[in-house]
């Protein structure tokens, strides 16, 4: 029910409801009661809000809409709040790699000291004839890769360790 | 349907004096719920802030629906219990609309005593499920407590409808193909880690939720283990690690936009069908019921004029409307919803008894559900009701009403005393629903007739032991029994106990209803059936 | 020798404008296509399309072997260059000519000549035309800087091989000469391969008005009078109108004699333009003559009644000019807007999207020569100009309002474009007065891309409703729930 809208880098945080005979969009500035009725004019509209009508062109892209109105064209951003939120799983980052199950250091990229970005392959492991490029969870400094090229390793070892963060 | 023709004049003394009372009351009674709901101690509040978690109203916000109703339960649990320090039983209970589905809500407030399980607190958590369970409605957990109140262990731990029976209850939610989701916000310790466990989904927020069997004191004292929070049960172990928890939540935002998603997806069973009409407001402004409802409890009055103020267009079907008049029965819509109403008008005679028992198999028959209005003092008592059989006539309007397939919804109106509170589907009986009016009173009878007999015994006590006592005496052993027998008999006290799921402003029942009903049409309804009935 | 077979080279919405005058004329008709394109009007008018490759789209269109090529194959006996790309290139001209194909335009030679801004200013001033006071560094070297001072400041340092504006310096203090000078060179260089230079005096306030000319290649030369392109941004133009509103019917005379006396001078072949820069004093001087059809010249094809295509390709077939000078009328007044997708409120950033929503405005007096179609998609691959607006009036004012009404019903939705800021330019008072110059654009640039009204509100409910998703997650929220609204008890 809530969207962020984006006009001119601007953004408003809204709600859309509906009581039951008309809509209501919920703005931090307050209400607008609004109506919107196809004209039969491909994308024509007729808005109906804040004691005004309007005859508008109007065409909905995947991230946008864009409105043509009284001779001026506007785009409106349409961000849903929950995908913004949906993006910040693994918000901390770990400070090592963890051996999901037994197996062998193929070859080992990147050495303590070794600056790393997040998702920059730090090692490739083999088990049960499968190759896996481990990266690196975050940003940061490697501080130690127990495992060298044609080491084994069990369950849990640590295969790589970056230096903690600085607060 | 016709509409009831009200004989109020809004003019009327006796009108002006009741508005004014009820209104004082009223006044007092959301000034209470405010505080219970809102005000904190200030150390309380920044200690959440600290720990960098939401208050639970807050994560209401976030969970429910923008722009939707949240009907909660026993806002003033406990309101006269732990010297008032535990408002609201320290947990959050309603009912509420998530993506567009109603779902029951069990909310922990950590920002009151860490949100520790008190004996209120869980016959609270017990009660929500329950109805959970009878109404088959979703349940969403927000878990953020301290774990049971160890000094009053007794009363949160051992019996069959203490702690253990809210994991029981959750257990067979999820038997009975209810889905239930946990947002862990805080620690759940103990037995409180089945709250997440025992639910489909859990999401633990990162950094503030944390689930263990025992916590980390707990830890080091049994095996000498020294282990952290985070490490003994946060976020990313049991995410990562242990499969306990399903999704990981970077923050509380992301946590309840996860919720909502998770709950967006769970399938919606279509609900039952009953007899609707379209929706109308009452024909009478329902703020008129503060000057209906007598400022003095022993006061008569009409309950048509109350019905006038609170179903759908003031209209209402009355069913034997010259026969057992002090029992008033019908149909009405309430939110569109049709409804068979039974209200009192006085002391239930055979012939009212009779009428309801069967008005009541009417509703049964036509899937109707019923909606108790109670203003009983008893049953009338006498040799002449004995001879015509008022026990069998009362067990006959037991049998209707217990025996009862359709839901039932309580509104305790005024005086709600003795047997006429079961006839009337009281607490015992199953209500969906059951709240309860700022100026009513339940007991096993009104207080002066509790205290005269009280006393009464003393009083011949002392004299089979050869005193006389003089009027001052009397009254020095009359008052006290009366003074408390008055507070056990308040709204407050019942609500306190949790023997109601809250106290409603007069004005407020009809959307009440309205939510009980709806929700409760989440289940099905069974085909009428009855025991025996002593004809 | 007749022409049968027509090859555009080129693209959008010229390619579209000469293929239609092309089947007109009864031609078969080709056009040329990257894999890049989206389909526009050029691919639905031509009979044939031409696939072209290149590292780059653009690098396709400038690959003259692969194009040569490609007419051979499909047996066009003509090619026309629009504008831009190979237009005025010479050795494409000379290669199409080696594979015996004739280029609708001038000789190699005329393009070499004039393509040179320095040989071409030579040239004119020779044949005593007009030509701003300036400093060739060809001329000496050594002495460059010397007498680039002496044409006085503030003065403009241009680079020899450049056009469209590029690589342009204005000084106005002799501290800065020098470094001036070493900057333009790099930027000659790297823009043309050329970093030799030469230094013009500085018109202030300048008017930029030229003149069409057309010529058989034999010395007959008619002119088709004026266009004022002073409505400048970033010195490519986007408002062009003709009559000028500057000019006196003397020296309008004037103007465009000299136009036609130029390419009389060199026995001008095809459509051509003459530009000058025009004083607020009346003064004029030669600037360039760009040796190809130019983007604006519909609205000359609206007040003289004239298709400049047609002539060309008359011309090219050796049909000779189609009217002597005093059939040439200048009726009523047209003007063009060039429809870009940028964002005049950022710096006219090139705009990219798709094109949800097209509705090109329709009616008497009304030209559209669009580029793109509805559902089409809009990249960077190529010039960011989409379409030209041109409309026609009895007078200036009622052009004006007739364009005014027509660019704000130019509904192009998906993608951000000038249109409303085409209208405040039409709507601003110094337009209507005609009292501009080619700095009227970044002086006004305030005025002109401020803020309108606050519609925020209504773009947001009309957003929202349009929202499918978002509605349809509110209407699932029962109607009684929704009727209680927060309700809280």
């Amino acid at each position: 029910m809530q969207r962020i809208f984006q006009i001119d880098g601007e953004e408003t945080e809204c709600w859309l409801g509906h009581d039951g005979s008309r809509f209501v969009l919920n703005t931090p500035n307050g209400t607008v009661a609004c109506q919107l009725d196809p004209t039969g004019l491909p994308g024509g509209y007729t808005l109906r809000a804040k004691g005004v009508v309007r005859e508008l062109r109007l065409a909905v892209g995947p991230e946008a809409t864009f409105v043509h109105m009284n001779g001026r064209t506007y785009e409106v951003g349409r961000v849903d709040p929950a995908e913004r939120l949906a993006g910040s799983d693994g918000g901390t980052g770990d400070d090592r790699l963890v051996a999901p199950m037994p197996g062998v250091v193929v070859s080992v990229a990147v050495k303590p000291g070794d600056t790393v970005e997040e998702g920059q392959p730090l090692l490739v492991i083999e088990s049960m004839k499968l190759e896996t490029t481990l990266t690196a969870p975050r940003d940061g400094v490697v501080a130690e890769m127990p495992f060298a090229e044609g080491d084994s390793f069990g369950l849990k070892d640590i295969l790589a360790q970056l230096a903690p963060e600085e607060e | 349907m016709r509409r009831i023709e009200s004989q109020i004049d809004t003019n009327a003394a006796d009108y002006k004096a009741n508005y004014a009372a009820m209104s004082e009351r009223l006044k007092e009674f959301h000034a209470r719920q405010h505080a219970a709901r809102f005000e904190r101690p200030q150390r309380d509040i920044d200690r959440l802030a600290r720990q960098n978690k939401l208050g639970v109203r807050e994560r209401l916000k976030l969970l429910l629906d923008p722009g939707t109703p949240f009907l909660e339960f026993s806002t003033l649990a406990a309101c006269r219990e732990y010297d008032g320090v535990v408002p609201g039983a320290a947990v959050v209970t309603g009912i509420g609309i998530v993506q567009g589905r109603e779902v029951a809500i069990h909310a922990n407030d950590a920002s009151v005593k860490g949100g520790a399980w008190y004996p209120h607190t869980v016959k609270k958590v017990v009660r929500l499920l329950d109805v959970a369970l009878e109404n088959r409605l979703p349940v969403v957990h927000i878990c953020d407590s301290a774990g049971g109140f160890l000094p009053l262990q007794h009363g949160v731990f051992p019996d069959r409808y203490l702690g253990g029976r809210v994991f029981r209850n959750q257990v067979k939610l999820s038997q009975a193909n209810i889905p239930q989701i946990a947002v862990v916000g805080g620690h759940c310790t103990a037995g409180g880690a089945y709250v997440p466990t025992l639910s489909d989904y859990n999401i633990i927020i990162e950094g503030t939720g944390a689930i263990f069997l025992g916590g980390p004191p707990l830890v080091k004292a049994a095996t000498g283990e020294e282990v952290g929070v985070q490490e003994l049960g946060g976020a990313v172990m049991h995410t990562s690690v242990s499969g306990t928890g399903d999704y990981r939540a970077a923050t509380e935002q992301h946590a309840f936009s996860l919720a909502r998603e998770i709950v967006g997806q769970w399938k919606r069973t279509p609900k039952t069908i009953i007899e609707t009409a379209a929706y109308e407001e009452p024909y009478y402004d329902p703020e008129e019921l503060y000057g209906i409802i007598p400022k003095d409890r022993k006061t008569q009055f009409d309950m048509r004029e109350v019905l006038a103020r609170i179903v759908d267009g003031s209209r209402f079907h009355e069913y034997q409307p010259d026969y057992g008049t002090t029992m008033v029965c019908g149909f009405a819509h309430i939110w569109g919803y049709k409804v068979g109403i039974l209200a009192n008008n006085g002391v239930l005679f055979n012939d009212s008894s009779l009428k309801a028992a069967h008005f009541m198999q009417l509703c049964n028959q036509n899937r109707t559900p019923l909606v108790f209005f109670q203003n009983i003092t008893g049953y009338m008592v006498g040799r002449e009701y004995e001879e015509r059989g008022i026990a069998k006539d009362g067990a006959k309007m037991l049998m209707a009403q217990g025996g009862s397939v359709v839901p039932k919804f309580t509104v305790i109106a005024n005086a709600s005393y003795g047997a006429g509170n079961y006839g009337m589907c009281g607490r015992a009986w199953d209500a969906r629903t059951l709240f309860m009016w700022p100026q009513a009173e339940i007991g096993v009878m009104g207080a002066d007739q509790a205290a005269n007999t009280m006393a009464d015994v003393k009083i011949r006590q002392l004299q089979r032991e050869g005193k006389e006592l003089t009027e001052e005496e009397i009254a020095a052993i009359r008052e006290p029994v009366l003074e408390k027998y008055k507070r056990d008999v308040e709204a407050y006290t019942s609500t306190s106990e949790l023997w109601d799921d809250g106290i409603l402003d007069p004005a407020d029942t009809r959307n009440a209803l309205g939510m009980s009903i709806s929700a409760s049409l989440n289940a099905p309804i069974d085909d009428p059936h009855y025991g025996i009935f002593r004809l | 020798m007749t022409i049968s077979k027509l090859l555009v080279a080129n693209r959008g919405e010229i390619a579209a404008r000469v293929l239609r005058t092309a089947k007109a004329r009864g031609l078969a008709t080709a056009v040329l296509s990257h894999v890049a394109e989206q389909e526009g009007p050029a691919h639905l008018i031509a009979d044939e399309i031409v696939m072209i490759e290149g590292p780059t789209p653009v690098a396709a269109y400038l690959d003259i072997p692969q194009i040569v090529e490609a007419a051979k194959k499909i047996g066009a006996d003509a090619v026309h260059p629009g504008y831009g790309f190979l237009s005025e290139n010479a050795a494409f001209v000379a290669a199409l000519e080696e594979a015996g194909v004739t280029f609708v335009g001038p000789t190699s030679e005329t393009i070499d000549l004039m393509g040179d801004k320095v040989r071409a200013r030579a040239f004119v001033e020779e044949h005593g035309f007009p030509v701003a006071p300036s400093a060739i560094e060809d001329d000496d070297p050594a002495s460059f800087v010397e007498r680039a001072r002496t044409v006085g400041y503030p003065l403009l340092i241009k680079p020899s091989a450049g056009g469209g504006g590029k690589g342009m310096r204005i000084v106005r203090e002799d501290s800065t000469l020098e470094t001036e000078i070493e900057t333009a060179r790099r930027e000659g260089v790297r823009y043309f391969g050329d970093g030799r230079l030469f230094v013009e005096c500085y018109i202030e306030r300048p008017r930029h008005i030229e003149v069409q000319v057309m010529g058989d290649g034999q010395g007959n030369v008619v002119h088709f009078w004026e266009r004022e392109c002073s409505i400048q941004r970033r010195f490519q133009k986007i408002i062009e109108e003709t009559p000028s509103p500057a000019l006196t019917p003397e020296q309008r005379d004037e103007i465009c004699e000299t136009a036609a006396g130029i390419a009389r001078a060199v026995k001008y072949r095809g459509a051509g333009t003459v530009e000058f820069i025009y004083a607020q004093d009346g003064a004029f001087y030669f600037l360039e003559m760009n040796t190809r059809l130019q983007v604006e010249h519909p609205v000359t094809e609206l007040v003289t009644g004239f298709d400049l295509v047609a002539e060309q390709l008359r011309v090219a077939a050796g049909e000779g000019l189609s009217a002597a000078q005093a059939d040439i009328p200048q009726t009523g007044h047209s003007i063009e807007l060039r429809i870009c997708a940028e964002d005049a409120t950022a710096d006219f950033r090139p705009a990219i999207g798709d094109i949800l929503l097209l509705d090109e405005p329709m009616g008497e007096g009304i030209r559209v020569d669009s580029g793109i179609l509805d559902g089409g998609k809009v990249t960077t691959d190529f010039d960011p100009m989409l379409s030209k607006l041109i409309v026609h009036g009895p007078d200036r004012a009622q052009a004006i309002a007739r364009a005014r009404n027509a660019v704000q019903n130019y509904v192009i939705l998906g993608v951000t474009t000038n249109t409303g800021y085409l209208d405040e330019i039409l709507a601003h008072p110094d337009f209507a007065s005609g009292d501009v110059s080619t700095g009227f654009l970044a002086e006004q640039s305030e005025t002109l891309t401020a803020p309108g009204e606050d519609v925020s509100d209504l773009l947001m409910a009309a957003a929202a409703l349009s929202d499918e998703r978002l509605v349809s997650d509110v209407m699932q929220i029962p109607e009684m729930h929704r009727k209680m609204g927060e309700w809280r008890n």
